[in-house]
């Protein structure tokens, strides 16, 4: 603000009196935390972080040179169907995807499994199906039970402990349409996937640990809301306290 | 394989305890309008300015958290993981640039809407109407969100049909504004806001004590949980947590859901970036929010009034998360299948076996969300046709009666547009809200912010500013709506990509403001009488 009445004018970085340069340092303080606060933190997050695959993805890579030569060893098999099965169980998976890693983990179950557990496999695994495709509704009892026969079948063959959610997963994935081959589309299509899925961008700010949180977690989602808080309750305060003091009315 | 699915019997059919708190809550909302009806124009536009900084912060914070809070961010958390946050950031953090860059001077300013202001501020009545068109078109942008989410719940709480379900909530949202104006809608909204908190946390509470988090402070005991959906989950056998459909409470990692703009959600770091900023502006140029600061009767009572409802909001926007984590576990086994992710926060809840009663309160109070913002959203986007077109530009002669009449005529005619583009069901509900912040941050945020700040931006620029916001915003909505037909224009993949319609505003605003100066600069200064008025009044 001008002193001569004669050329008013407003500048927020030409201010001309002292209430309004203090004001205007107030504001450049406030916005200058909020945004480094905001954006700084999420540069920091991209600069540092680095793709980092999940144990999943290293297994699956320390075995797939094999697989994909033509190995049809048990072991290397049940290895990588684990690490199938640690992709199948994400909540969100692009349908294509899906149906490679089905075939992957259905064609795996096939050669790992020795005659006796085939038989048993086929078994169960028909009877589930048969019962899947008569009903919508997984609570009823015909489906829960058929299900419950295959989960420890399927736990045998991939060698999973009963506390690894993977087994139920398997249930519900292995196809018995899928077991006899695994095609090289879909070989193509699962190699995808598996780096897809199973490789993040991590950093020390993403391991560290929160209240409970990873730490980057907990500064987005609940401390700049703090800040945000924080910030208003401030500002007002000292304008509270400026405007009084340089008789500014409200 | 997959036949049975969970996402069937979650939906179900007519669900009589959640519809009856559901009407019951809808009829006391047309109560209390009745009760603290609009009897003049003052009334309707403003309230009469007779609102404590609480209660105004209260109804700041009820009309700011619609089922783009309440459902849509959770949705998002849901299904894009840490890219949801940039919502969360986007939609709060905004508030702080709303304060201290302008709530007090608008307050001060002592206008109606936000149209008024533009019209005086740039002593023009064509930019009056301008403005007045755009904050109707940003009103039912906004509204279009608002009734989709409308339209899930009632079709989750009726089991009927997603059209019929929009329709019928559309006209009773209509109702009640009609009959009460904003002061029976800011006096709603107080009574809002007390049952959309409650009705979000109370689920957050049972599902942290039943899982065995840290149930006393859910916002933070969720934190947990997030972390569990990263290094994975186990199997408990010991005490045998299930959900609703009888799976474990169990996941394979899935460090996606919370790592920054991680590779399968398809999200970048760039995308982060520009959502939050455009959100944020955008919050500081929305006329529904930027009218509610003409209800305080100070401008210390605006400022005070920001912080109360940032507040408020924040209650909402810290438990949010939790319910898309929780989501995420309870509907990890591919049994439950794909879940309608704007509903995601009443699946949480029904996957959690919460009793059905406090599923129903959960979606009333979305339902709620919903209709306190298309309330306030029908009332600034009927201002600006009543007050700043009809009466300012067209017809200056027009009795109170009359401009009543036009502003419900105006709400009926928004109500009736909004309905027939979300039956549409274009995007996710917080995304559709975004175009309208975009929006919001591309035309009306640097008209205010220039005007407050620098008496040297003149009508000359404020019109080449908008016209260069609005561009962007053309193209960006153009390409958006040309997607979403099927149509591919030119450039069509890079477009979509940098000025995607729920971010256009990142490179939007900054060309509108720098247009706006450099036009200024070279054309006549703004006129004495503004200039004065803008330090005796708005930064005296």
């Amino acid at each position: 603000m001008e002193s001569n009445p004669n050329d008013y004018h407003i500048s927020f970085f030409k201010p001309t009196t002292d209430s309004a340069r203090r004001n205007r340092n107030m504001v450049i303080q406030f916005v200058v935390i909020w945004a480094v606060a905001i954006f700084g933190f999420q540069i920091l997050l991209k600069v540092i972080e680095k793709p980092t695959p999940e144990p999943a993805w290293d297994i699956y890579h320390s075995v797939w040179g094999e697989i994909a030569a033509g190995s049809t060893d048990a072991t290397l098999l049940k290895q990588a169907s684990q690490s199938a099965l640690s992709v199948l169980g994400k909540v969100a998976i692009d349908p294509v995807h899906r149906r490679a890693l089905d075939n992957m983990i259905s064609w795996a179950a096939f050669n790992i499994a020795d005659s006796e557990q085939k038989t048993i496999l086929d078994d169960k695994l028909r009877s589930f199906e048969n019962v899947a495709v008569a009903t919508d509704d997984p609570t009823a009892v015909d489906y829960v039970t058929a299900k419950k026969e295959l989960i420890p079948v399927l736990q045998e063959i991939y060698g999973l402990s009963p506390s690894d959610i993977r087994g139920r997963i398997a249930a519900v994935e292995i196809n018995s349409s899928m077991m006899q081959s695994f095609s090289d589309e879909n070989r193509m299509v699962f190699r995808e996937a598996m780096d897809l899925y199973l490789i993040h961008n991590r950093s020390v700010l993403t391991d560290i640990r929160f209240l409970g949180f990873p730490f980057h977690y907990f500064y987005t989602a609940v401390f700049l809301l703090i800040l945000f808080v924080g910030l208003c309750w401030l500002y007002c305060v000292r304008t509270d306290m400026f405007n009084k003091k340089y008789g500014v009315a409200d | 394989m997959q036949a049975a699915t969970g996402a069937t019997q979650l939906e179900g059919s007519f669900k009589i305890g959640p519809a009856i708190i559901l009407i019951t809550i809808l009829i006391l909302f047309i109560l209390v309008g009745i009760f603290f009806r609009a009897k003049d124009t003052t009334d309707f536009y403003a309230a009469g300015r007779g609102i404590s900084r609480v209660g105004s912060g209260m109804a700041i914070a009820s009309n700011w958290m619609s089922a783009a809070s309440f459902l849509g961010m959770a949705a998002l958390m849901y299904g894009s993981g840490y890219h949801g946050l940039a919502y969360v950031v986007g939609w709060t953090g905004g508030y702080v640039l709303l304060l201290i860059l302008m709530a007090g001077q608008i307050r001060k300013y002592g206008k109606y809407t936000a149209a008024d202001f533009i019209g005086d501020r740039y002593y023009s009545k064509g930019l009056r109407a301008v403005g007045a068109i755009i904050a109707i078109l940003i009103s039912i942008s906004y509204c279009v969100g608002q009734f989709g989410g409308i339209g899930l719940m009632f079709k989750w709480v009726m089991g009927i049909n997603y059209g019929v379900a929009v329709i019928i909530g559309g006209a009773v949202v209509l109702t009640y504004t009609l009959i009460s104006g904003m002061l029976g809608v800011t006096k709603n909204m107080q009574i809002q806001y007390i049952i959309i908190i409650v009705s979000f946390l109370v689920p957050l509470f049972i599902l942290t004590f039943k899982f065995d988090y840290f149930w006393l402070l859910p916002q933070i005991g969720y934190g947990s949980v997030v972390s569990d959906v990263v290094s994975g989950l186990p199997v408990n056998e010991a005490k045998e947590l299930i959900n609703s459909l009888g799976h474990d409470f169990a996941i394979v990692p899935s460090p996606e859901y919370a790592m920054p703009w991680d590779p399968p959600t398809g999200q970048t770091f760039f995308q982060w970036i520009a959502i939050a900023f455009s959100l944020m502006i955008g919050t500081a140029g929305l006329p529904h929010v930027i009218q509610r600061f003409y209800v305080v009767p100070k401008a210390r009572d605006a400022r005070w009034s920001v912080v109360w409802g940032l507040f408020f909001i924040c209650i909402l926007y810290w438990s949010a998360p939790a319910y898309a984590a929780f989501g995420k576990i309870l509907s990890a086994h591919p049994e439950v299948g794909t879940l309608a992710k704007d509903a995601i926060v009443v699946y949480t809840a029904q996957l959690g076996d919460i009793h059905p009663l406090i599923v129903g309160f959960l979606a009333a109070g979305g339902v709620s969300a919903a209709f306190s913002t298309v309330s306030g959203l029908l009332v600034a986007g009927s201002s600006a046709f009543a007050h700043d077109l009809y009466v300012r530009v067209i017809n200056p002669e027009a009795s109170p009666r009359r401009q009543l009449l036009y502003a419900r005529l105006a709400t009926i005619l928004m109500a009736v547009i909004v309905t027939l583009i979300a039956l549409k069901n274009f995007a996710l509900i917080a995304q559709l809200v975004a175009v309208a912040f975009s929006l919001a941050g591309c035309t009306i945020f640097p008209l205010f912010l220039l005007g407050i700040w620098w008496s040297g931006s003149n009508k000359q620029g404020a019109i080449a500013g908008l016209i260069t916001g609005g561009l962007v915003s053309v193209i960006a909505i153009t390409y958006f709506i040309a997607g979403k037909s099927g149509v591919q224009l030119p450039a069509h993949e890079f477009i979509s990509y940098w000025l995607e319609a729920w971010y256009f505003a990142w490179i939007g605003a900054p060309l509108s403001i720098i247009v706006n100066i450099v036009v200024s600069k070279l054309t006549r200064p703004t006129p004495l009488e503004i200039r004065k008025f803008l330090i005796e009044q708005v930064h005296s």
